[in-house]
């Protein structure tokens, strides 16, 4: 007759084994509090991205559900993007993200040349007005990592996005993310009391969808909406001139027929885009200047004057005509596209 | 002091401040009116039946609001998901609001509180980032369910116009979202997966509803303010919002989104038409300067804790469910 056992009998088990002496038991206790430490900075930081796509592969089609799917999408997301935004939905994360790209475009790509930086205001609101060119709004990305960098109070400039960019989808989240806000006096005004540093194109969808033939001749600049916010909240204008990013996407056409449709102003028709397909939206490596020229003074003729359109007029055209003459003196200088 | 009258007390607001009114003043300073009785756990509480869509209604008011000494009206019978049938959803709304005022008017009533909604602004690309209460409000003409909030808030400022002698206060509500709320907007969180408009993150206020309550009993104390906007702390992105929740997201090009919406909704699928896919593509956050000026009062809860108060609500099981996303 055989015996069966009532318990199965188990091989040496793997666990420690049960402790005998006090040495023992505090050898123990210390690994089980290394095991608890562990598990408490696990908790305290969760796993990022990397760990996630790993256990992600190794499940494979087994584990995949619709709780590991939202965990790997949600994963995905917040490794790039913080759990809070500012007020106007700016995401520091996001930012810092994006920062090394940023910067290669800026010292690399198209080595950035700043002159005049002094003239930004280290503290209290400022509107920074810039010519717009380039078919993509690269430009405010360099004027306001001119400004981060170079600037020794590293202020963060808040730039007006148009309406072109900031409703486009992927492009206005984009924009959102990094700090940018949808253009309108509204938004201007209340960033500007807030004494932050504001950068406006005036001349909008004309400037930056201009065509190759009609680079560096500023366009019209609005109907003076900026210098009206500039009266109200009596922040100084700084004007502020690009060189080197109108050549960037040499625009020689537009198809309107294609772009309409697809709710753009307009489609750029380059000699790489679209014939070269996504390679023909990488933009040239031109050599960029960026010049600040003296702060405007502009409170001294009271918020009411806003609602005074000779004086904006003027004060606009005045404007405008000192970044020309920033623009002219730098291309006059000018001996070469791509070097400078 | 004249009796305070709730409409609407099957509404979460309305059940919720009239508990904590006759908490504060004892059950014979209320009187609900209303079609269904209130709880009988608030026992006590004065009834009214009245049916605000039916013509007629503002006759019988009147008597009702004269006869139960009433000087202020809280007025939330409003319908805070969107309705297949929305003929009764503008009779309710628009017509009965008509009916209430107009009542409230010839009774004398000095203070009327009327719910809204800041989703009557619309949203709409060309928003400003914050919209104070004198923006002209430019909702999808589609919504039904916004148009007759709209007429609503209309016909309320119209009388009191008319009849200065009767004050409003309009408080536009963000989105409530926290325990024992259902709405369209929690049925969506409380699915799997949510359709998002691609290339698209707006931002939303979500509003703890302590806040929401917090805001009422202040504007009932400060007396008429106009039209206030009722807003938490900050603002989240709706995507940072469905990913902390752990849904999938999938995205829906916005031409495809409308149409796809459209017939989600007549089908009988989709928990909301397809005005409110704008909602989802655009900006519609409220600026609550007015509120801490005038009825000196601030959100202490962010949107983030309005989501965590749901999902704590909705998922029990989760310890921490914003930290669950994650871990």
């Amino acid at each position: 007759m055989k015996v069966v056992p009532l318990r199965p009998k188990t091989t040496r088990s793997r666990r420690a084994a049960p402790p005998r002496t006090d040495r023992d038991l505090r050898a123990r206790l210390r690994t089980l509090e290394a095991d608890l430490e562990r598990a408490k900075a696990k908790a305290d930081h969760p796993e990022g991205l990397l760990v996630t796509l790993a256990r992600f592969a190794h499940a494979g089609t087994r584990g995949l559900s619709w709780a590991s799917l939202a965990r790997l999408q949600s994963a995905l997301y917040f490794a790039w993007h913080s759990e809070e935004v500012d007020e106007f939905g700016s995401d520091r994360r996001f930012t810092e993200t994006l920062q090394p790209l940023f910067e290669f475009l800026y010292t690399v790509w198209w080595r950035v040349e700043t002159a005049g930086i002094e003239h930004v205001p280290a503290e209290g609101p400022g509107l920074v007005v810039v010519n717009h060119s380039g078919v993509l709004p690269y430009d405010g990305l360099m004027v306001k990592l001119a400004i981060r960098q170079e600037h020794p109070a590293r202020r963060d400039c808040r730039m007006l996005a148009l309406d072109m960019f900031a409703l486009l989808p992927v492009l206005a989240p984009l924009l959102a993310k990094s700090g940018s806000v949808r253009a309108n006096p509204e938004n201007g005004e209340r960033l500007l009391e807030k004494h932050e540093l504001v950068g406006v194109f005036p001349e909008g969808v004309k400037g930056v969808g201009k065509y190759f033939r009609e680079r560096y001749k500023l366009a019209r600049f609005g109907r003076g909406g900026f210098v009206r916010i500039a009266l109200r909240t009596g922040a100084p204008i700084i004007p502020c001139a690009v060189v080197g990013a109108e050549e960037i996407h040499p625009m020689i056409a537009k198809a309107d027929w294609i772009g309409r449709p697809l709710g753009f102003p307009y489609f750029p028709i380059t000699p790489t885009f679209p014939a070269l397909g996504p390679l023909g939206l990488v933009p040239l490596p031109t050599k960029w200047s960026i010049d600040f020229a003296d702060p405007m003074d502009v409170s001294s003729y009271g918020p009411e004057a806003a609602e005074d359109p000779i004086l904006v007029n003027r004060l606009s055209e005045e404007v405008r005509s000192v970044i020309q003459r920033m623009i002219d003196g730098r291309l006059a200088r000018r001996r070469s596209i791509w070097f400078g | 002091m004249g009796r305070i009258a709730v409409t609407g007390t099957s509404s979460f607001l309305g059940s919720r401040i009239l508990r904590r009114l006759v908490d504060a003043r004892g059950a014979d300073a209320v009187v609900t009116v209303d079609i269904a009785a209130p709880p009988a756990a608030l026992g006590g509480v004065r009834h009214q039946m009245l049916d605000l869509t039916l013509p007629g209604a503002d006759q019988r008011l009147v008597d009702v609001l004269q006869d139960e000494e009433v000087d202020t009206v809280v007025h939330a019978a409003f319908f805070t998901s969107p309705r297949r049938d929305s003929s009764y959803g503008h009779e309710l709304e628009s017509i009965g609001t008509l009916h209430l005022v107009a009542a409230a008017a010839a009774a004398g009533v000095r203070h009327l509180v009327m719910r809204s909604y800041t989703a009557v602004y619309g949203a709409r690309g060309q928003n400003p980032n914050f919209l104070t209460e004198d923006r002209r409000p430019d909702p999808n003409p589609s919504l039904g369910w916004v148009r007759d909030k709209l007429e609503a808030e209309q016909h309320a400022l119209a009388f009191a116009k008319r009849y200065p002698s009767m004050g409003v206060t309009i408080l536009r509500f963000a989105t409530i979202l926290g325990s024992g709320l259902h709405t369209f907007y929690s049925r969506i969180l409380a699915k799997r997966v949510v359709p998002v408009v691609f290339g698209y993150d707006p931002l939303v206020q979500l509003l703890h509803p302590e806040d929401a309550l917090a805001a009422l009993e202040a504007a009932l104390a400060k007396g008429p303010c106009g039209i206030v906007n009722v807003v938490p702390r900050d603002v989240l992105s709706l995507l940072t919002a469905l990913h902390l929740a752990e849904k999938v997201t999938v995205p829906v090009p916005h031409p495809a989104a409308y149409a796809l919406a459209d017939l989600a909704w007549t089908s009988g699928i989709g928990a909301a038409p397809a005005g409110f896919v704008d909602y989802a593509r655009f900006l519609f956050v409220a600026d609550g300067e007015k509120a801490k000026r005038e009825l000196g009062w601030t959100a202490s809860y962010r949107s983030r804790d309005a989501l965590g108060a749901y999902l704590a609500y909705r998922y029990p099981e989760k310890a921490d469910p914003l930290h669950e996303a994650e871990a």
